[in-house]
């Protein structure tokens, strides 16, 4: 295959496990979140533990594969963009540390103390990525600022402070709502009673209010930022080299996509649609309808950030030409190919077996199962 | 081929545990009490 | 370069890495021991088995949490802390990364929530096959791993861009076909069979000493005994080609390993014991065996196993050479290269990384002193002590642990497995082996390639990102406190329940006796 249809697949290739993480993990995410707010009662939250027990460690690996793919697609982008973001990707991992010792301990001790201990931190092992991964967003929309030398090795002058600018805590707050609303509609598609009723008003509020910071996002962006075109010619074939190019600020460029390809659009109206649909779907008691549309929304918002911005992936305020986009932040051919491959053989299989997984264990949890189940073979 | 040799080997170091285990249901009590240590 | 940011990257990669493998290997070994276990259930019917799984299962989930925990950490540790590593040979080294979690971690991830939840909702059959998924998908994380690591060890199928300035893949199948990453594979995994067979057997025997859980422990022993001699005989074995393997693409860790200063007369001798000096480069009191190094390193009688001072000359030499080439991408990148330049520079630019290395200690690369080209082939030799005695350390435990095994099996095959409380108690004693033998085994891999990130491609301090040391301290902190707390809560709650044993485990959901499980039922051996 062509070295510029390779770039491009790989775009979509990076899309699509970003969305199967905040579609799959994003739900996890969310009921951890929740976990404190929804489950009032040590029993109504080992429900809601372990309606995700089964899941959370292979929704999780959307997270850790998209990771492994950005390093073969995309390394420049792993390497600059984890290293500048150092301190938020810690806390980040600090987060997610506290997950799969969360999930399979908690329950394992009887102490009250102990347990909502573990509450606490499942809850920030759910907020924190939440918060940061709309915070990265946000930054990535806006640039940051990093420079490369001849030999390419970035240095990023921005601060871990920097990071929190009002437009990225905005971005941050989206994606929040959404993964919350998401991990909401979850809990209903697998709960009943108490559990059950609390998520539905949290689903409710949560769509409409993911609409509203999502178009408040849209608006900010037209009106307020600015965006970055490739003025030099672009050649989608040539080497991986960022500085090959030349970069210039242009107002309002985040929505010159927008014009050129107007079918584009589709991705913020599924964004707000759907977030509205499913607040409307989770008032009529319509979970498994309702866990569609908020996967679409989400879906649609994430699709919006990245349509936004093609060309470009992460642009530099200080170095405008350092900025990368596809063209010129992607692996050799050969690894493009071959990664590809890969991609198509496993992907499916994948689908497949999560699939299964997912149908094992259908049907929803109730306070009853927990009860009756003193062995803990459940958490 | 180191490959093809481990999953031989692996598939063999189990299946050598398996069969272990069931000769000795087999040839022992395996649930006789700690100090019986008389062998049939 | 900042010498201390470096420093501290290193310690941190160390230390999280040295740290996520405590988990690794039981989960490896465990894997398969569960498995067995299982597959007696599924052919006998006895529900003993059944319950075995579910107990040595729940220890498995304590120490499988801990490995994802930490094992997310790594993942992104090297865009972290190794960023122009990253970059440099991302095209080649993020390839395995992202295979691995597409084969294998969704593999293992998936089954094991299945695993733990799925005991009521499918058949014997299926639940056993997920079982064995798991030990495939976690074996299957370990391949993908070394293969990125066995690259490092040994870059086959790639080349320098300048263009890119990076590495970049030329043949996928020699890196996965790198003969390094097999027997590291192999002999990796192994270990962790060991560290699993060794797990089993030692709790078994506490309980065997205690005169608690009789049956239950009579069982896992034998299953334990077995599978450990297998795993200690193939460990020892492809130890040795890892060895052997060594000595054809890493002369520098072999001479290291064995404190060989000088090229001697084959066939070499092989030291059991001494004690390496640097200041004199001799080793002294060694205690030598004729002919077993040659035999080892080249299985042969007549090739000469080069000596570290021979070795330091040859580095010497490379590191003038990639000077050259250093000199010539600058002036590429400057003001680019006449055709002839350009051909030189292809024919050299496999010696570009000891450029590199020579680069912090030279004032004008174009014309480095001697004292500086002695300094950087000083620099290009890793420490002797602490490889020589890490690596007799593991070799020790090794064959430890095949005797200890082999008697193990023994004992079981004359059905007196809990007769000699001597042995019982020297087994529940060696707990601590694998663990040993596995940290200072990946400490003779790992600190035997510096000054390396990637074998004579790419010097450690070259590799490092660009980062604040307060950054640095603040992760380090954060990494140090966090893990300890972990481990804390995790040892603690696997001695508890390890010493609960089985039947405390409160396991109510036994499943109702059918046809076939009702031949033997347990509660006489719970009494
Ligand atoms: C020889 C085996 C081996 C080695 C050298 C490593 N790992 Fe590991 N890793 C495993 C074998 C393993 C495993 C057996 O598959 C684990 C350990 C415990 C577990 O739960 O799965 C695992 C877990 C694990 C996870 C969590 C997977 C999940 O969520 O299920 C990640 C992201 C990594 N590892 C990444 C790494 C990286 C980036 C490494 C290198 C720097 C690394 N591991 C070294
Ligand atoms: C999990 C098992 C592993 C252990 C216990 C381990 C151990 C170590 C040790 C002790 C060091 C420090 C060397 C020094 O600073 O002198 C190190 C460094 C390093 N290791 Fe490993 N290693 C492991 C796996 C890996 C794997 C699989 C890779 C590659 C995929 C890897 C890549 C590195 C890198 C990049 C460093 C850089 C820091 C340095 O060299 O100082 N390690 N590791
Ligand atoms: C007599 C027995 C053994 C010999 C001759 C041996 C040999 C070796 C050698 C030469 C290496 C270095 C490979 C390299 O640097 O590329 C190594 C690494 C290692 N060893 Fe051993 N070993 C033995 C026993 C063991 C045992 C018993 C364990 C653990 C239970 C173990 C675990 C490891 C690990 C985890 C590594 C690092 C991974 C690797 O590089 O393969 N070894 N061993």
């Amino acid at each position: 295959m062509d070295y510029e249809t390779l770039r491009l697949i790989w775009w979509v290739l990076v899309g699509v496990l970003l969305i199967g993480f905040a579609v799959t993990d994003g739900f996890d995410l969310g009921v951890g979140a929740l976990l404190t707010l929804v489950g009032r009662t040590d029993n109504e939250r080992r429900v809601m533990i372990n309606t995700i027990g089964p899941h959370w460690d292979g929704n999780q690996v959307w997270f850790i594969t998209a990771g492994g793919a950005i390093f073969a697609a995309w390394p420049l982008i792993y390497a600059t963009a984890f290293s500048g973001f150092y301190l938020a990707l810690m806390l980040t991992l600090a987060a997610l540390w506290m997950r799969p010792l969360g999930f399979d301990f908690r329950s394992k001790i009887e102490d009250p103390r102990w347990r909502s201990g573990w509450d606490w931190a499942l809850f920030a092992g759910g907020l924190v990525p939440a918060l940061i991964f709309g915070v990265a967003f946000g930054n990535l929309l806006q640039g940051v600022p990093f420079e490369f030398d001849a030999y390419l090795k970035a240095t990023y002058t921005g601060s871990f402070f920097g990071l929190l600018n009002p437009f990225a805590i905005l971005a941050g707050l989206v994606s929040v709502s959404m993964l919350l609303m998401h991990g909401a509609v979850w809990l209903q598609l697998k709960t009943t009673d108490m559990v059950y009723q609390r998520s539905v008003q949290v689903a409710t509020i949560l769509g409409v209010v993911t609409a509203a910071l999502f178009g408040l996002a849209g608006l900010w962006v037209h009106v307020g930022l600015d965006g970055y075109i490739i003025t030099s010619a672009i050649d989608p074939s040539a080497p991986s080299n960022p500085l090959l190019k030349t970069v210039e600020v242009a107002p309002n460029g985040l929505m010159t996509n927008y014009s050129i390809y107007p079918w584009m659009m589709i991705a913020p109206v599924l964004g707000i649609g759907a977030a509205l649909a499913t607040a409307l779907l989770s008032l009529r008691n319509a979970s498994g309808w309702a866990f569609l549309t908020s996967s679409l929304s989400i879906a649609g918002i994430i699709l919006t950030a990245g349509f936004s911005m093609f060309p470009f992936l992460m642009p530099s305020t200080t170095q405008l030409n350092a900025s990368l986009t596809i063209w010129d932040a992607t692996s050799s051919q050969l690894t493009l190919n071959v990664m590809f491959w890969v991609a198509m053989v496993f992907v499916p299989i994948i689908l497949a077996y999560t699939s299964w997984s997912f149908y094992v264990m259908r049907g929803r949890l109730k306070a009853a199962d927990i009860e009756s189940n003193s062995s803990h073979a459940l958490y | 081929m180191w490959y093809f040799t481990w999953i031989l080997g692996v598939l063999l170091a189990c299946s050598f545990g398996i069969i272990n285990a069931l000769w000795l249901e087999s040839t022992e009590d395996m649930d006789r009490p700690q100090n019986d240590v008389e062998p049939h | 370069m900042n010498e201390t940011v470096v420093e501290l990257s290193r310690f941190q990669f160390a230390f999280t890495a040295m740290y996520h493998f405590i988990f690794v290997p039981l989960t490896l070994g465990l894997t398969f021991m569960l498995a067995i276990m299982e597959s007696v259930y599924v052919m006998t019917g006895k529900t003993i088995y059944k319950e075995m799984t579910k107990f040595w299962g729940k220890l498995f989930g304590i120490n499988f949490a801990i490995g994802v925990a930490t094992g997310i950490t790594m993942e992104f540790q090297f865009g972290m802390n190794w960023s122009y590593y990253s970059h440099y040979v991302g095209d080649v080294f993020g390839a395995p990364l992202a295979i691995e979690g597409l084969m294998a971690f969704f593999l293992e991830s998936t089954f094991v929530g299945l695993f733990f939840f799925g005991w009521d909702r499918m058949s014997k059959v299926k639940h056993l096959m997920v079982t064995w998924l798991v030990a495939f998908g976690s074996n299957f994380s370990a391949l993908w791993i070394l293969i990125a690591n066995g690259w490092m060890q040994n870059p086959l199928g790639a080349e320098f861009n300048p263009d890119t300035m990076r590495m970049e893949m030329a043949s996928f199948a020699e890196l996965i076909f790198n003969p390094v990453a097999q027997v590291k594979f192999v002999h990796t995994v192994s270990a962790g069979y060991v560290t699993g067979a060794m797990f089993v057997l030692a709790i078994s025997s506490y309980y065997l000493l205690k005169n608690k859980n009789v049956a239950f422990a009579r069982r896992s022993f034998a299953i334990a005994a077995c599978f450990g001699l297998a795993s200690s005989l193939s460990v020892i074995v492809l130890g040795d080609e890892s060895g052997y393997e060594m000595g054809d693409v890493q002369q520098v860790k072999l001479a290291a390993v064995e404190a060989e200063w000088e090229t001697h007369e084959p066939p070499a001798a092989f030291t059991i014991i001494g004690f390496p000096n640097e200041e004199t480069q001799t080793t002294d009191f060694a205690l030598k065996i004729p002919y077993l190094m040659g035999i080892i390193a080249t299985r042969s009688f007549d090739e000469p196993v080069t000596g570290l001072k021979d070795l330091k000359a040859q580095n010497r030499d490379k590191i003038i050479r990639g000077a050259e080439a250093y000199l010539l991408l600058k002036k590429r990148q400057d003001v680019g290269l006449n055709e002839q330049e350009s051909l030189l520079f292809d024919q050299i630019k496999g010696s570009l990384g000891y450029g590199l290395l020579l680069e912090p200690f030279a004032q004008n690369m174009a014309a480095p002193t001697e004292a500086e080209l002695d300094a950087a082939a000083d620099y290009s030799l890793p420490n002797i002590a602490p490889m020589f005695w890490s690596f007799r350390i593991m070799v020790a435990s090794g064959f430890l642990m095949l005797i200890i095994f082999a008697y193990a099996f023994l004992l079981s095959t004359r059905h007196q497995i809990d007769k000699p409380k001597w042995f019982l108690k020297v087994a529940l004693y060696s707990l601590p082996l694998p663990w040993i033998a596995c940290e200072a085994g990946w400490f003779v891999a790992e600190y035997g390639r510096q000054p390396w990130a990637i074998a004579e491609v790419l010097p450690i301090h070259t590799a490092a990102s660009n980062l604040a040391v307060s950054d640095l301290v603040i992760s380090l902190v954060a990494v140090g406190v966090f893990y300890t707390v972990m481990f804390i809560i995790a040892f603690g709650l696997m001695v508890k329940f390890a010493k609960k044993g089985p039947q405390h485990s409160g396991d109510t959901s036994r499943e109702r006796p059918t046809v076939a499980d009702t031949s033997v039922t347990t509660e006489g051996a719970k009494a």
